[in-house]
């Protein structure tokens, strides 16, 4: 019998773990993008109000949030593939069930399921740009989409920023669960090697010590992005002459 | 040749305007006066369909577009033709004042960046905001965004400029600069459909004025006529009234 707690190993074992952190990453980038675009389509359906479509939306909303994580990802890890054989039967399709990896059955998964929380968070930012100044941009001509995309999202974002920033954290937190899937990241990989030494509570304070520091960079990045779409404090007053001159320095360079 | 014919609006069981006829000809600048609440900045609305008109017609350089059945893609169109200036300018808050101008002419014009940089730039400098163009919305006085906004509007070139109450929103000694720059532009030909309170401005800028009340217009001829004889008891009652207001001004 070794010692009681190897802390030695808990440092030495994280390379290990950090091979899978690529794996951990893409699960949470992918999810968290395909989670933003249903999210923003939620959002928009829901403030355009469009009757029936409003309705379904939801009852999308009620189920994914009255669900807990690790049950959708059950429910995508064997639900998705008996639709499919269904569809297959059905339709005379030949979708090759067994060759879908278990990654997207957990990226689809963990993207409704922040597609979800994310639709609340998109709506109230973009029903916080003032109406005025979408009468303003309808007013010169653009479309919703234009007005939409020019001028209400770059303000919308930014009112949106911290909370999306947290929904990433706790998204990345969400990935340790996609061995429901038979998905190897950084925790399922803990595990295996903890199969190995039987030092599982080591496994897992090493494990703790990479979220923890992810979540800070994280947080870090997010602190970096409000800073640089907050509009400058003061602006100097337009100068032609020094505009030009700044512009003859620039030539010259 | 603008001419708006039958235009009809009620909100519930409020009817706003009531079978508003109206020609307008180009280089018109036209004062709409009336109490408040009959329906100034709904009829505006109205005809750049912020507002769907329960019924009506526009028709702007012989082309009719008609309330009922208006494709999107006619409502842009129509919206192209017609600028508006807002009460409370609506200046979009995470963009320049420069690329507030320039925002319609390429997303809606299609203008490549530096033709739209060009006409930016002479629009701004008509305003006198020529030093501001880097400035954000907030960093900006009243007036010197409202001057922005009637930049951005007049750089569309529409064929119709509607300007809703644009100093009513303002500090007293702002609303000087901005009516001087609507007096530069009515001068410079636009044609202009002003609603506004501030009478004796009305009387010496448009060439025309409307008195609007309870959805019909009562009144509409030159300001000497509507202010100094005017036909209907209303509007006797109406500039009276406002009248008072502005001697009770000099009395403070
Ligand atoms: N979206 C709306 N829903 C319901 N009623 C409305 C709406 N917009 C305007 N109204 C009503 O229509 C009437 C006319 O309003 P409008 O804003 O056109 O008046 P106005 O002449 O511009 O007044 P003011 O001089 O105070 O600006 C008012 O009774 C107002 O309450
Ligand atoms: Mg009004």
């Amino acid at each position: 019998m070794g010692k009681m707690f190897d802390f030695g190993l808990v440092f030495r074992q994280i390379p290990s773990l950090l091979q899978y952190l690529p794996v951990t990453m893409e699960l949470a980038v992918i999810s968290m993008l395909v989670g933003l675009i249903l999210g923003l389509l939620l959002a928009i359906i829901k403030i355009k109000n469009v009757g029936f479509l409003n309705k379904i939306v939801n009852f999308y909303i009620s189920v994914v949030r009255g669900t807990p994580i690790l049950v959708q990802l059950y429910i995508a890890y064997f639900g998705i593939p008996m639709f499919l054989r269904y569809i297959n039967t059905k339709l005379g399709t030949d979708y090759q069930v067994a060759d879908i990896p278990g990654f997207l059955y957990a990226v689809a998964a963990l993207a409704i399921n922040q597609s979800a929380f994310e639709c609340e968070v998109i709506r109230a930012a973009l029903q916080s740009v003032d109406r005025g100044q979408i009468e303003a941009a309808n007013s010169l001509g653009m479309t919703y989409l234009q007005a939409l995309r020019r001028i209400i999202l770059p303000e919308a974002i930014q009112v949106a920023l911290p909370s999306l920033g947290n929904s990433f954290i706790t998204l990345i937190k969400s990935t340790s669960l996609a061995f429901t899937c038979a998905v190897v990241e950084m925790t399922a990989q803990g595990k295996i090697i903890a199969g190995r030494t039987y030092r599982y509570f080591e496994v897992y304070v090493s494990l703790a010590i990479i979220y923890w520091v992810i979540t800070i960079l994280i947080e870090q990045l997010i602190k970096f992005f409000e800073k640089k779409t907050a509009l400058p404090e003061q602006v100097a007053i337009y100068n032609p002459e020094r505009a030009l001159a700044a512009q003859e320095v620039q030539a010259h360079d | 040749m603008i001419e708006i014919k039958d235009m009809k609006k009620q909100f519930h069981d409020n009817v706003v305007l009531d079978g508003i006829d109206l020609t307008i000809h180009k280089g018109d600048v036209i004062g709409i006066i009336g109490p408040s609440g009959t329906g100034k900045s709904t009829l505006l609305r109205c005809i750049n369909r912020l507002e769907v008109p329960d019924e009506g017609s526009i028709t702007i350089d012989g082309h009719t577009y008609t309330s009922k059945a208006m494709k999107s893609r006619e409502v842009i169109e129509l919206r192209k033709q017609t600028g508006m200036v807002f009460q409370r300018f609506h200046l979009f808050e995470k963009k320049t004042a420069l690329e507030n101008v320039m925002e319609g002419l390429i997303v809606v014009q299609k203008k490549s960046r530096e033709e739209a940089r060009q006409i930016a730039f002479e629009e701004l400098e008509r305003v006198g905001m020529l030093p501001w163009i880097n400035h954000y919305p907030k960093h900006l006085s009243g007036g010197q965004q409202q001057r922005v906004a009637i930049a951005r509007a007049l750089a569309m070139k529409p064929k119709l400029l509607l300007l809703d109450e644009p100093t009513s929103a303002l500090d007293p000694e702002l609303v000087g600069e901005v009516l001087d720059t609507i007096r530069n532009i009515a001068k410079s030909g636009y044609t202009m459909l002003l609603v506004s309170h501030e009478m004796e401005f009305v009387r010496k800028v448009s060439n025309r004025v409307i008195f609007l009340d309870n959805g019909h217009i009562l009144e509409d001829g030159t300001p000497r006529e509507v202010f100094e004889h005017p036909k209907n008891e209303r509007t006797r009652e109406f500039i009276t009234k406002m009248n008072r207001l502005v001697e009770a001004d000099y009395v403070i």
